[in-house]
């Protein structure tokens, strides 16, 4: 699914030059669930906005679902990521304006599904995530784990084939926390690739693969042998 | 999708209420403006062209040229017209010609009732087979084919016979003949560079001049309109026109007299010359309202935009996970400037309400009858939108595509930041919006320093407590000398005189020929008719030679008063040398006994130049030419000496009405348009710094609200108000300080020229842009120390905490 070979990311500003990513190369394959792991500023973000067609990086190839889009413009981006990928952020980046329903319901109304289909699909997505009786209700009058269960919603909402976290815990308790990382498993038990940012050993223990970095390289990779 | 956008951006609109409501608030407010001088400048622009052939019909203009002294005429000799159509029949379609014996006004009876009437005029029989007005009874073709006969409008018919039909009934003319009305047309459009109440055929003129209409090619009475054949365009005509005047005029004159002809549609704007039937409006004055209401407009989209981008920090999630869902830029741009359009739209409408409301106060403003149902036809509606969607489209424009630029992964990150250059463009929109406003307050101030200069101005006359009544065709002029003596009796009666025409608002020109001018070299200058006391009554200065004396017999048959420019002109050295000098009228041969001071005859528009006053010793000529008594009183508008003036009126004119004005009011209503720039320029200004100051607060408040943890930092360690009133003060100050640096020597340039346009005009005064920087500074310090209380109100800790 995907494959990466020798991303580098450098990011220059007047005075000074910051490799973030150096010469990195890896495979994932459908299904997968792995967590990527390292210390604050080895790259690890910058390796996922990559992965999740965010960002190009600045040398290497990265092939996404047989489409090398190292080099792609944002348009091809955008397709692919709309079709594709679902996103969990660390701070939720719920849409304040919008209720549960509505913020879950977002990505389906760029995918011009039709209005009927949508309702049914984000009511079924809400029992899925157990958030059905906050539909009605503005992100900001939700705990930190209602919103991060409404930000998986959103994220697997198009049925994408890969689900991108960073952090996905970051802001919550440990209770809360495990919710989401269950639910992330249970995802992945149903064969949705995900990758995970994380700093939490105990998140990473929910993947089967484990790729550490340190100043923008690969240092390790585990595989768990059960999965293996 | 679309509804979940309109819910979207309804939804942010209430959440923003401070900036939605500046927003909404003032491009309403830039709209109304906008709206409200479109009416007035379309219908300034729609000026004679609902005749059906306006744009094949056309004026003739007379410039008489004698070196450097004449006149640009809007008439022409009683000849001209009806030579014109026989010398061209295959340019000329029509030619008519339209005459009101020079009267102000005409006494109109009917019955027991009598009226001063100021809109009446003779016409040719093809008036209304040129012009075009709605019959509502009578033929166009042929209501004036007969001599006496009259074509009133609705209004006047029921004036004067209420709700009978007036058709075949008479009304008397100034008690002298009886025309017989032969048509009602409806109300004249209000948009035409003349009304009228009564038109009357041309042949029951003749009666006055002895049977048949003059035939001199002197006396230009007529306002003469051709309506050329199809194909034939102006200037094919006008390079026959120099042709017929040597052929046609005298001698005395062809070689000083150049015709042109005068678009129809472009009199009312474009014409400004001598003898026009009524005061016409200034093409300037509609391009300086047009750009004023713009600047306003642009000021509101201005804040629009500010607001959008220094706003957008809470809409950052929203813009990032968009992206980051795969929605395109273009997706995103089209958002925004729908936002941008729901706002502009729902401007519109309370811009609508706001014009509905404000119409009966502007139109008293503008003496117009305007009205919003323009916009109910399918043109005008279809530009309304196009305002309103323009108006939201150049508002979101810059908002949306900087909004839509964002990179997600900054922006959820929380690492936003609105850049260097989104900084630079809210400041330069914040100069832009203040330079206009700055530029606007000078321009105001000058204006209305300009029209006071115009209306308190020394004239070379002293124009308080005259009141002038008018006598046209009065038998009053008969018995004036009576009539005069009776007022001089009453000791707050100071003089009494008579003129031809209101002193320092018009005149005519006649011909002279003075000492050292060839035998056939009749010049045409400018003059008064005027009669004994008439330099005592406006207290004009005699600098040579001594006034009329109605004690020497000769002067009045042969006594000639001329200006001090009149003298240097005919290069007669020092003003005694002018003294008895020769100077021929059509009366016979006169003499210089006088010589005034330099007055201004006109409007301030234009310079004083040589000038006769000259007196009428023939009954006749006094009968024609005297058309209104000067009266000097005792203090201004005396309601005491009034009655007293109206009751010896009534004495000596029986059955006719009186009607008197003061001066002062009369020179006034020159400066009318200027007045009217003036108030509009007021209001507009007004309403511009406040939606100026209405963004500006917008603006603070958001930077405020941005730097809320800095401010609490700072505070807990101890700053004060005046500290962080400095900090945010700086922030500001210095761009309204390049603001008046840009504005000040653009409004000096432009001021300098539009001063230029009068011929005689205040110096640009330093004050006005003193004044102009000082409110600006000190609006934008009072909308700072404001909000900056507010933020100091606020808990610090809180803010802390929250952070």
């Amino acid at each position: 699914m995907i494959k990466a070979e020798k991303l580098t990311k450098i990011f220059r500003t007047d005075e000074v030059e910051t490799t973030a990513l150096n010469a990195v190369s890896f495979e994932i394959k459908k299904g997968e669930f792995v967590a990527i792991m390292g210390p604050s500023g080895c790259g690890k973000s910058t390796l996922l906005n990559i992965l999740g067609l965010l960002d190009n990086p600045s040398a290497g190839t990265y092939t996404f679902l047989d489409h090398e889009v190292s080099k792609s413009n944002e348009r091809h981006r955008a397709g692919l990521r709309k079709h594709n990928i679902g996103f969990v952020f660390q701070n939720f980046n719920l849409i304040d304006e919008l209720t549960v329903f509505e913020n879950i319901e977002l990505p389906l109304i760029y995918l011009k599904m039709a209005s009927r289909d949508r309702r049914e699909r984000v009511n079924e997505v809400l029992e899925q995530m157990q958030i059905a009786h906050r539909a009605k209700h503005f992100p900001l009058q939700l705990s930190g784990g209602q919103q991060q269960r409404v930000a998986v919603a959103r994220a697997v909402i198009a049925k994408p084939a890969l689900i991108l976290a960073d952090e996905p815990t970051g802001n919550l308790d440990s209770a809360h926390g495990e919710e989401v990382m269950n639910l992330l498993n249970d995802l992945n038990i149903i064969g949705t690739t995900i990758i995970m940012v994380t700093h939490s050993q105990r998140d990473a223990e929910y993947s089967r693969r484990v790729i550490r970095l340190f100043d923008g390289q690969i240092i390790n990779e585990n595989f768990k042998k059960n999965y293996i | 999708m679309y509804l979940y956008q309109l819910k979207i951006a309804f939804r942010n609109i209430f959440k923003h209420k401070i900036s939605s409501t500046i927003n909404v608030f003032g491009l309403a407010i830039g709209l109304a403006s906008f709206i409200l001088i479109l009416l007035y400048v379309v219908d300034e622009l729609s000026y004679d062209r609902y005749h059906k052939n306006a744009d094949s019909i056309y004026r003739l203009v007379s410039i008489s040229d004698f070196e450097g002294v004449g006149e640009e005429s809007a008439s022409a000799p009683f000849p001209v017209a009806p030579t014109l159509m026989n010398e061209f029949p295959g340019m000329i379609e029509k030619v008519i010609r339209i005459f009101n014996f020079q009267a102000p006004r005409s006494l109109i009876k009917v019955g027991d009732k009598a009226y001063n009437e100021r809109n009446l005029f003779f016409a040719d029989s093809n008036f209304f087979q040129v012009f075009d007005y709605n019959f509502i009874y009578g033929d166009p073709q042929s209501a004036l084919n007969e001599s006496f006969a009259v074509v009133i409008t609705k209004q006047t018919a029921e004036k004067y016979f209420g709700q009978e039909n007036p058709m075949g009934k008479t009304i008397r003319y100034q008690d002298r003949i009886d025309l017989m009305v032969t048509g009602v047309v409806d109300q004249i459009p209000s948009t035409s560079h003349f009304t009228w109440d009564f038109m009357a055929s041309m042949s029951s003129a003749k009666t006055f001049f002895r049977g048949s209409l003059p035939k001199t090619w002197v006396w230009n009475p007529c306002w003469t309109y051709i309506q050329l054949k199809s194909g034939i365009n102006q200037s094919q005509l006008e390079s026959k026109l120099p042709e017929f005047v040597k052929k046609y005029y005298y001698d005395a004159t062809k070689e000083s007299i150049r015709l042109y002809l005068q678009a129809l549609t472009d009199i009312h704007l474009h014409s400004h010359i001598d003898y026009e039937i009524e005061p016409n409006g200034n093409i300037s004055y509609v391009y300086i309202l047009s750009a004023i209401a713009c600047f306003l407009l642009i000021i509101a989209i201005i804040n629009f935009m500010n607001l959008s981008t220094a706003t957008s920090s809470s809409r950052t999630i929203e813009i990032g996970m968009k992206k980051v869902i795969g929605v395109e830029k273009w997706q995103l741009v089209f958002q925004f400037v729908g936002e941008a359009l729901i706002i502009s739209f729902l401007a519109l409408i309370f811009s609508l309400i706001i014009v509905e409301i404000s119409l009966p106060y502007f139109n008293v403003l503008a003496n117009k009858q305007l009205s919003l149902s323009m916009f109910l036809e399918p043109f005008w509606a279809g530009v309304l939108f196009l305002i309103g969607f323009l108006t939201g489209l150049l508002s979101g424009l810059y908002p949306a595509f900087y909004l839509s630029s964002f990179q997600p992964l900054n922006v959820l990150k929380g690492h936003f930041d609105g850049g260097p250059r989104t900084i630079v463009a809210r400041k330069v929109l914040v100069v832009i919006q203040f330079t206009i406003s700055i530029g606007l307050i000078i321009s105001t101030l000058t204006a209305f320093d300009q029209l006071h200069f115009l209306r308190t101005a020394k004239l070379g006359f002293n124009k308080d407590a005259i009141v002038y009544i008018q006598v046209t065709g009065n038998p009053i002029v008969t018995k004036y000398e009576s009539f005069k003596n009776e007022l001089l009796a009453n000791p707050d009666i100071q003089a009494v005189t008579c003129v031809d025409d209101i002193f320092g608002v018009a005149h005519n020109t006649h011909e002279f020929r003075p000492e050292g001018v060839p035998e056939d070299k009749w010049q045409f200058y400018p003059a008064l008719v005027v009669d004994e006391d008439f330099v005592k009554t406006f207290d004009i200065q005699i600098v040579a030679g001594r006034d009329y004396n109605r004690n020497n017999k000769t002067d009045a048959a042969n006594g000639m008063l001329i200006n001090e420019a009149m003298v240097k002109y005919l290069g007669w050295g020092a003003n005694e040398n002018a003294l008895g000098k020769k100077f021929k009228s059509l009366s016979g041969d006169e003499r210089v006994i006088g010589v005034f001071k330099d007055f201004n005859a006109t409007s301030l528009h234009t310079t004083l130049s040589p000038f006769v006053l000259n007196i009428k010793e023939n009954e006749n000529e006094k009968y024609f030419f005297l058309k209104f008594i000067a009266v000097r009183i005792n203090g201004e508008k005396n309601a005491n000496t009034l009655s007293f003036i109206e009751s010896k009126f009534n004495q000596y004119a029986p059955g006719r009405p009186f009607e008197c004005s003061f001066l002062t009011d009369e020179l006034n209503k020159q400066y009318i348009e200027e007045t009217r720039l003036s108030r509009f320029s007021l209001g507009l200004t007004i309403l511009i710094i406040v939606v100026a100051g209405l963004g500006l607060f917008g603006l603070v408040s958001y930077m405020i609200a941005q730097r809320n943890r800095e401010i609490c930092i700072r505070l807990t360690i101890g700053a004060g108000m005046k500290e962080m009133f400095l900090l945010f003060s700086k922030e500001y100050l210095w761009l309204i300080l390049l603001s008046n640096l840009i504005a000040w020597p653009v409004s000096w340039l432009l001021l300098h020229r539009w001063l230029e346009s009068f011929a005689y005009h205040i110096n640009l005064d330093i004050i006005y842009f003193i004044v102009a920087a000082i409110s600006s500074i000190m609006l934008t310090l009072a909308i700072i120390l404001w909000r900056t209380i507010s933020a100091i109100r606020s808990n610090p800790l809180k803010a802390l905490r929250w952070e």
